[in-house]
């Protein structure tokens, strides 16, 4: 799923500080599979702001409300009735969710309340790893399904690095290193003669685009 | 500082399996200090969530009390050892905030099990009338120290 | 007709000599001819470190082009990390411009580790990719993407190896995939296990490689017991036996830095020694005084006149 991270709470409140009602709007998708911004995490940031309002002496009108997934104007579309009762939104979508509703409601302040950190599998509870980069160019079959763009700290496509140890990575010791998971896997599966070959250099236009990428279906569209 | 024990603005989260009889035993405290003490059982300590503890704050409570089965006797297991991981987080929510995070506070029980929650509950209340730094603990009632281990 | 001195003493069959120069934080070309100088007559060539460890220095280009003024024979040591492959391959043709023969491919230590943390590490393409870029642009004339040259660049290819590393089972493929790349000489991490280079040696040579590709045994020379475990503990890589640390520690304060060159001196006599090792790498970082010393007890003078 997109992960992302709530943002320090001194952060958030610099940012609503002008705004007195504020409608706190989370994503039941991604963000709240990562615990950051579903309607736990929703309530979790309203009550706080509560608090804070109530320690400080002032008075603060914070609504909530959850939306199935803030990328879909369908869905964001419940917000629209809502508009004029406040004064800021704040979002607790991932960077696409925050940009799609202010898009769908450019009259008032939609304020993000995430740092969107990437796209990654959920390792055991609570702990999310990333795992893709969106570089539009998947190669993980050459690399025994381990991505060396994410997962390699320099992005070896022919690793590894003499700073390898223990298997894990040496710029962060806590980190596996990927080209130890990539050998070992290729070793056990008997794959290990594709190592041979040395990989080219990586396509980056495809990720990087011509600015943001696009994608488009004409067979999904309306008109 | 809590001058009046009528306003002790105190909630009582607890682990069932501490008092099975716990609903009689907290009737008499529950008669008199009326709204100043809620009291919350949970099948587990560690269902606990630190928007649980956020809202007692938000409803008026000034000190929250989470209190769990001794070590090693959780009954389903890691519950209280999952209670001190969310009460942490709920604290640093609330030193984010910039509040003093003691106004959350985990109570490890001692045992023999079972106790009676309303003797626990008045001597956790001795101690927020009488000393605003709960670490140190108050001698009253029955061998509070029996109850009590942080 | 500016040649490779390096390549030259390999190619004859001579047991190179090679030390490292790391560039100043600061803009004094003075600094780098005061080390060039201090290094002429006991090296073959001079390596220059690329911003290394993530911290801002003089370029290694530039101070390759000082060292080149002053006579020597630099070995333009260059990472992926900071430079895309626009960047790299251009400056491949501007080092050949400029009279560097030598090259030394190297992906780079990662950018949290040094002094520019935030900055965007680049990466565009890695150690090996490079290698094949360069040995193309040489000898076919064709930059990435297969456009022409107009005139090829001449430089003697190089990259690194670390015998130490993990997965070790791994080691040896990996150098023989360098070679495949198209690497002419290697250089490796410092040596302080001589038994376990001697097998990575013997496995390398059963390979045929140590006939693919010149082969230089790095060796640093301990300054203190203290040096020795922060290159046990902190350094990934690295492999620094019990004995070592023994020796290091049982020598008086005062006598470690000597220790430390006999030690460095006695592996330098196992490398010379070793089927397959052609010369050794010397890297006595921000302690290149010592290498002239190193140099002379290890019996490696005079260097060879070309």
């Amino acid at each position: 799923m997109i992960t992302a991270e709530r943002k320090p709470f001194a952060e958030i409140k610099a940012s609503i500080a002008p705004y007195k009602r504020i409608l706190v709007v989370g994503c039941g998708t991604c963000v709240a599979e990562c615990a950051a911004g579903g309607e736990k995490e929703v309530a979790l940031l309203a009550s706080q702001l509560r608090l804070d309002a109530d320690h400080e002496g002032r008075t603060v009108d914070i609504k909530e409300i959850t939306l199935d997934r803030q990328c879909v104007y369908e869905f964001i579309d419940q917000l629209f009735p809502l508009v004029d009762e406040y004064d800021a939104i704040l979002s607790l979508g991932c960077g696409a969710g925050v940009q799609a509703v202010a898009e769908v409601l450019p009259k008032i302040h939609i304020v993000p309340a995430l740092n969107t950190t990437g796209i990654s599998e959920t390792r055991e509870q609570g702990v999310w790893l990333e795992d893709c980069r969106g570089c539009g160019d998947c190669k993980l079959d050459l690399f025994a399904d381990v991505c060396p763009i994410t997962r390699c700290a320099k992005g070896l496509f022919n690793g590894p690095c003499g700073g390898s140890k223990g298997g894990h990575c040496e710029v962060d010791p806590d980190a596996p290193c990927a080209w130890h998971l990539i050998v070992t896997r290729l070793e056990e599966t008997g794959r290990l003669k594709s190592m041979d070959e040395i990989q080219p250099p990586a396509n980056w236009a495809r990720a990087q685009g011509k600015g943001p990428r696009k994608c488009v279906r004409e067979d999904q569209k309306t008109s | 500082m809590i001058a009046n024990r009528s306003e002790a603005h105190v909630a009582v989260f607890f682990c069932r399996q501490l008092d099975p009889e716990q609903d009689a035993n907290r009737r008499s405290l529950e008669k008199e200090l009326g709204s100043g003490i809620r009291f919350f059982p949970m099948p587990c300590s560690g269902r606990i969530e630190a928007l649980h503890l956020l809202k007692a704050l938000e409803t008026g409570a000034r000190k929250v009390y989470l209190i769990t089965c001794p070590q090693g006797a959780c009954r389903y297991g890691q519950g209280n050892v999952r209670a001190r991981k969310r009460l942490d987080y709920a604290k640093s929510l609330i030193r984010e905030i910039g509040l003093s995070d003691d106004c959350f506070e985990m109570i490890v029980a001692q045992g023999p099990l079972p106790l009676s929650i309303g003797d626990l509950a008045r001597e956790l209340l001795g101690r927020t009338a009488d000393e605003p730094d709960s670490s140190k603990e108050k001698q009253a009632g029955t061998n509070p120290a029996a109850y009590l281990a942080k | 007709m500016i040649e490779s001195r390096l390549k030259r003493i390999l190619t004859d069959g001579q047991f190179a000599v090679t030390a490292e120069c790391g560039p100043p934080k600061g803009a004094d070309p003075e600094v780098i001819r005061r080390k060039g100088n201090l290094l002429k007559s006991y090296v073959d060539s001079i390596n220059v470190t690329d911003n290394q460890t993530g911290v801002v220095r003089l370029s290694s280009l530039a101070a390759c082009v000082i060292l080149r003024q002053e006579g020597l024979d630099p070995v333009l040591q260059m990472v992926t990390r900071d430079r895309n492959r626009i960047a790299l391959q251009s400056d491949v043709l501007g080092a050949s411009a400029l009279g560097i023969r030598n090259i030394l491919c190297l992906s780079g230590d990662h950018q949290s580790l040094g002094n520019q943390q935030e900055a965007k590490g680049v990466f565009d393409i890695d150690s090996m990719q490079l290698i094949q870029t360069v040995r193309r642009m040489r000898d076919k004339g064709i930059i990435l993407g297969g456009d022409q040259l107009s005139s090829m660049p001449d430089l003697f290819v190089g990259a690194v190896e670390n015998p130490f590393g993990d997965p070790q089972s791994y080691r040896v493929a990996r150098l023989a995939k360098k070679v495949g790349a198209g690497a002419e000489f290697i250089q490796t991490q410092s040596i302080y296990n001589v038994a376990r280079f001697r097998e990575f040696m013997t496995e390398a040579r059963d390979r045929g490689l140590d006939k693919k590709v010149f082969i230089l045994g790095g060796v640093t020379p301990l300054k203190s017991a203290r040096m020795a475990e922060y290159m046990r503990d902190k350094v990934a890589g690295m492999d620094v036996p019990e004995e070592i640390i023994t020796r290091m520690k049982a020598a008086p304060a005062k006598e470690q830095r000597s220790e430390g060159i006999r030690i460095a001196v006695e592996t330098i006599q196992a490398l010379r020694q070793m089927e397959g090792v052609r010369g050794v790498h010397i890297m006595a970082i921000e302690w290149e005084e010592a290498v002239p010393e190193l140099v002379e007890k290890a019996g490696l003078l005079p260097r060879p006149a070309i």
